[in-house]
């Protein structure tokens, strides 16, 4: 080493209590209010993204029983039309928006420094970043709704009806610019976790060891890279339209109402998939662990990751079958909904052969996987259903398309996500979730979701047009819908015990072992909850699984010093180490950075001046959060 | 101590700061919000009964319009509804896009009868000299109040909040809620006002 740091503090000098103490001094995070608001810890703001994710879940499951009490009888008076509209536009921008692509994103924020084995994640003050951009876009919307301003246009918002036109006051600007807030915090944390999996894995954690679920928040942070920046543009140029004229959507100026269609979708499809990939990495996991046996076709389960990825971008047109577009991109289209299927279900026989092979042991994730992969297998069906044209147009807006997407969606993601939560609970808090309630719950969950979701199919192939407020006692729907919302009280009763659970065992759950369920990657390694600096010291991997290759000892790098903040560069391809470098401290600078784009971005709902003037305090709070340290750059 | 009471205050600070920007958008939104799709039978049949200077410019509107909030002159849905109505009605027909033509325009700055809302009310509701219509028998008295606080909006100098945005059309001028009449004030030589009428 250069003489330069001959002076500096090695790990190699002391023994594992002093090490262990050391680096709790310089990762801790400053107790009170303000450590809590500088704090750029992975695990802290991880822990807190997922609870804000859920707390939004829950928010929007209480609007979809609203709309349940509201549909369950014909002329229904409990919700006006009006409000109705508002309910359903929040329940869909709520779920996909502020629970489903967040909440995916924070278990990565959370899990995927300690999969690969670093100390804390790529860029954290970004991250922190993100955690406040994405807190102060919920509360815009939320906050809008309470006062009766929540957007009223469908979660998707098309033009004209979300244009300057017809949509009076700021509804739907509200709506654009929460999408605004939510993109610029999803981006930032894919960006986080590229550069964490490309450059922080242990040293020996070659692209071939890399843990699925790592692959897959990797192949979806590429997808979210890609996919965002189009939804940005299209919530861009409707704000533009409605507040300075420009005539982006405005077909008599040479605009094109069809382009927000594609725009949205280009993004929404993919949208799809990075709610779903995650899951499918989460399900690997458990279903590894809880069959005691690598999960079947690793090389296949992470081409197909990547294949969804890619195909992910080429089917966005089958939302659009009945916008009257060209025979020829229909049938395109189709073909590549349908080709779609195949990486799909190739990972599912992937698990079941896995399943098939190992000694499955039915704890409550492991319950969750199954339900996933059968929930998710109907909701395939449907879909492969509705990628055929003609059958499409009969569907179209209807009932059987809100089962299809409830099938995907809560089945492909919320299942695997709840048992993920049962699975990494110990590593969050340190203690196990009931294994008792944990049934019931999943139970309740599951019979719940299907009595709900399945008469929809019904629902919908008799005629029931989605989105609208109540319904003629003529219709022949009022039986089937009073069935629906009495199941729907099951799924809440299953969602209410679960964050029953989650409060109980948060408190008084069981301490948790290092590593409780004998799992084999490595966040399993350190300690339950981990230490602020993850590892004493950083393991080396020499296999895909790298607690079961060797399950007594884990080989450590050493040499990393423990007098600043350091973690490990490592090459691409085979996680060679290439340098040591500094991961940033605690910052403030993130939290005010956030409070600046939102005074921006909420002003500029009202005056295009806004971008001018509020553009001085961002710049203001950017000098200061890029101020030069006066320390050395990183040595090599 | 003081270092640690200083750090809890600028956090508190910090999280009011960021839950006051995010409520303000809200407050802001609502203000131009609240949506009265219908009222009272009562309440509008009341909207009725204004009061007008015996010259028929100015007046006061009924009590209950106070009580109700001003609705018909700050709220984005009822501005909207009354552009709709602007169109649906033909009111282009004689005043074009507000700059009018065989009618009097409503973005030079003269308003023949002032630009009170019941003034304009009146002009719609009973027609005026010199080829108003009266539109009592064609709408309801809540859509003339809708349509008046929208052709208050066009003319007026400073853009209301909630005034609406421009339409799926071809862009003749600016939309409302760019204060068109600001940039289209012609200030050149004022002329006589010869179809003011007779009175005045």
């Amino acid at each position: 080493m250069t003489s330069r740091n001959a002076g500096a503090l090695r790990d190699t000098a002391f023994d594992a209590a002093e090490i262990d103490r050391r680096l709790a001094a310089i990762w801790s995070t400053t107790p009170g209010v303000w450590g809590a608001l500088a704090t750029v810890d992975h695990k802290v703001i991880g822990r807190r993204y997922i609870t804000t994710a859920f707390v939004f879940l829950a928010l929007g499951g209480l609007l979809s029983l609203l709309m349940r009490l509201q549909l369950a009888q014909p002329e229904a008076r409990f919700i006006g039309p009006d409000r109705y509209n508002q309910l359903f536009t929040m329940h869909g921008t709520n779920m996909m928006f502020l629970f489903a692509v967040p909440v995916m994103q924070a278990m990565a924020v959370y899990l995927v420094p300690l999969m690969v084995g670093t100390r804390n994640i790529a860029f954290p003050r970004l991250n922190a970043f993100s955690y406040w951009m994405y807190l102060a876009g919920g509360l815009l919307l939320w906050i809008a709704f309470v006062l009766d301003t929540g957007p009223d246009v469908g979660w998707f918002a098309y033009v004209p009806l979300s244009g300057p036109q017809y949509a009076a006051g700021k509804r739907a600007d509200i709506w654009a610019q929460m999408i605004t807030f939510t993109e610029v915090s999803a981006l930032a944390v894919a960006v986080e976790i590229v550069v964490t999996v490309f450059k922080h894995r242990a040293p020996g954690m070659s692209l071939d060891r890399i843990p699925l679920f790592v692959w897959s928040m990797l192949v979806t942070s590429f997808v979210v890279i890609l996919a965002m920046p189009a939804i940005m543009v299209a919530s861009t140029a409707l704000i533009l339209d409605r507040l300075v004229e420009t005539h982006f959507f405005n077909p008599a100026e040479g605009g094109d109402v069809l382009l927000w269609q594609h725009l949205f979708w280009f993004f929404g499809h993919p949208e799809v998939y990075i709610i779903f990939l995650p899951a499918v990495g989460m399900v690997s996991t458990i279903v590894a662990t809880f069959t005691r046996r690598p999960v079947f076709g690793y090389l296949a389960m992470v081409m197909a990751l990547i294949a969804t990825g890619i195909l992910a971008f080429g089917l966005w047109v089958h939302h659009m079958f009945v916008a009257g577009l060209p025979r020829l991109g229909e049938s395109f289209f189709t073909a590549s909904s349908m080709a779609i299927a195949v990486p799909a279900g190739l990972q599912i026989f992937c698990w079941l052969a896995t399943i098939w092979a190992g000694r499955p042991i039915f704890t409550t994730p492991f319950l969750f996987a199954i339900g996933f992969i059968v929930t998710f297998v109907i909701g395939g069906l449907t879909g492969v259903m509705v990628a055929s044209v003609p059958f499409d147009t009969q569907v179209h807006d209807t009932y059987f398309v809100v089962a299809h997407f409830h099938y995907v969606l809560v089945g492909g993601a919320v299942f695997p996500l709840l048992g993920a939560l049962y699975y990494w609970f110990p590593k969050l808090t340190g203690r196990l979730m009931s294994e008792t309630r944990g049934r019931w719950v999943f139970g309740l969950i599951f019979v719940g979701f299907n009595l709900t979701f399945f008469p929809m199919h019904i629902l919908g192939l008799q005629g029931m047009p989605r989105r609208i407020y109540t319904y003629q006692p003529e219709m022949p729907w009022s039986g089937l819908n009073m069935f629906i919302s009495l199941s729907a009280v099951i799924l809440a009763g299953g969602f209410l015990l679960f964050f029953i659970d989650v409060i109980r065992s948060a408190r008084t759950g069981a301490v948790a072992s290092s590593n409780p369920w004998e799992a084999s990657t490595l966040e399993w390694a350190t300690s339950s909850p981990p230490p602020p600096y993850n590892f004493a010291r950083l393991p080396v991997v020499g296999g895909l699984d790298p607690l079961s290759d060797r399950r007594d000892v884990l080989p450590v790098a050493a040499g990393l010093r423990v007098d600043r903040r350091e973690l490990l560069v490592s090459s691409i391809v085979e996680a060679t180490p290439e340098a040591r470098e500094a991961s940033s401290g605690d910052s403030i600078w993130p939290l005010l950075a956030a409070i600046a784009t939102t005074a921006t971005l909420i002003w500029s709902i009202f005056t295009p001046w806004a971008v001018v003037w509020g553009s001085i305090p961002i710049a203001i709070a950017l000098i200061g959060w890029f101020w030069p340290k006066g320390v050395p750059e990183d040595e090599s | 101590m003081t270092e640690r009471v200083f750090s809890i205050a600028k956090s508190v600070l910090a999280v009011a700061v960021l839950l006051s920007l995010a409520s303000a958008g809200g407050v802001l939104g609502y203000l131009r919000q609240p949506r009265e799709l219908r009222f009272e039978p009562p309440v509008a049949a009341d909207l009725d009964w204004f009061r007008l200077m015996s010259n028929g410019i100015g007046g006061t509107p009924p009590e209950s319009y106070f009580a109700l909030g001003k609705p018909y002159e700050a709220d984005a849905y009822n501005l909207s509804q009354g552009k709709r109505l602007y169109a649906w009605f033909g009111c282009g027909t004689c005043h074009g896009d507000g700059r009018g033509g065989v009618g009097p325009s409503f973005l030079d700055g003269w308003w023949l009868y002032g630009p009170e809302m019941v003034s304009i009310v009146a002009s719609i509701r009973d027609g005026r000299p010199h080829g108003m219509p009266a539109f009592r028998d064609r709408l309801t008295i809540e859509q003339i109040w809708q349509l008046a606080g929208y052709v208050q909006t066009i003319g007026s100098y400073s853009p209301k909040v909630a005034a609406p945005s421009r339409n799926d059309d071809k862009q003749t001028r600016p939309a409302e809620n760019r204060g068109p009449a600001i940039i289209l004030f012609d200030e050149g030589p004022v002329g006589v006002h010869p179809d003011q009428g007779p009175s005045p």
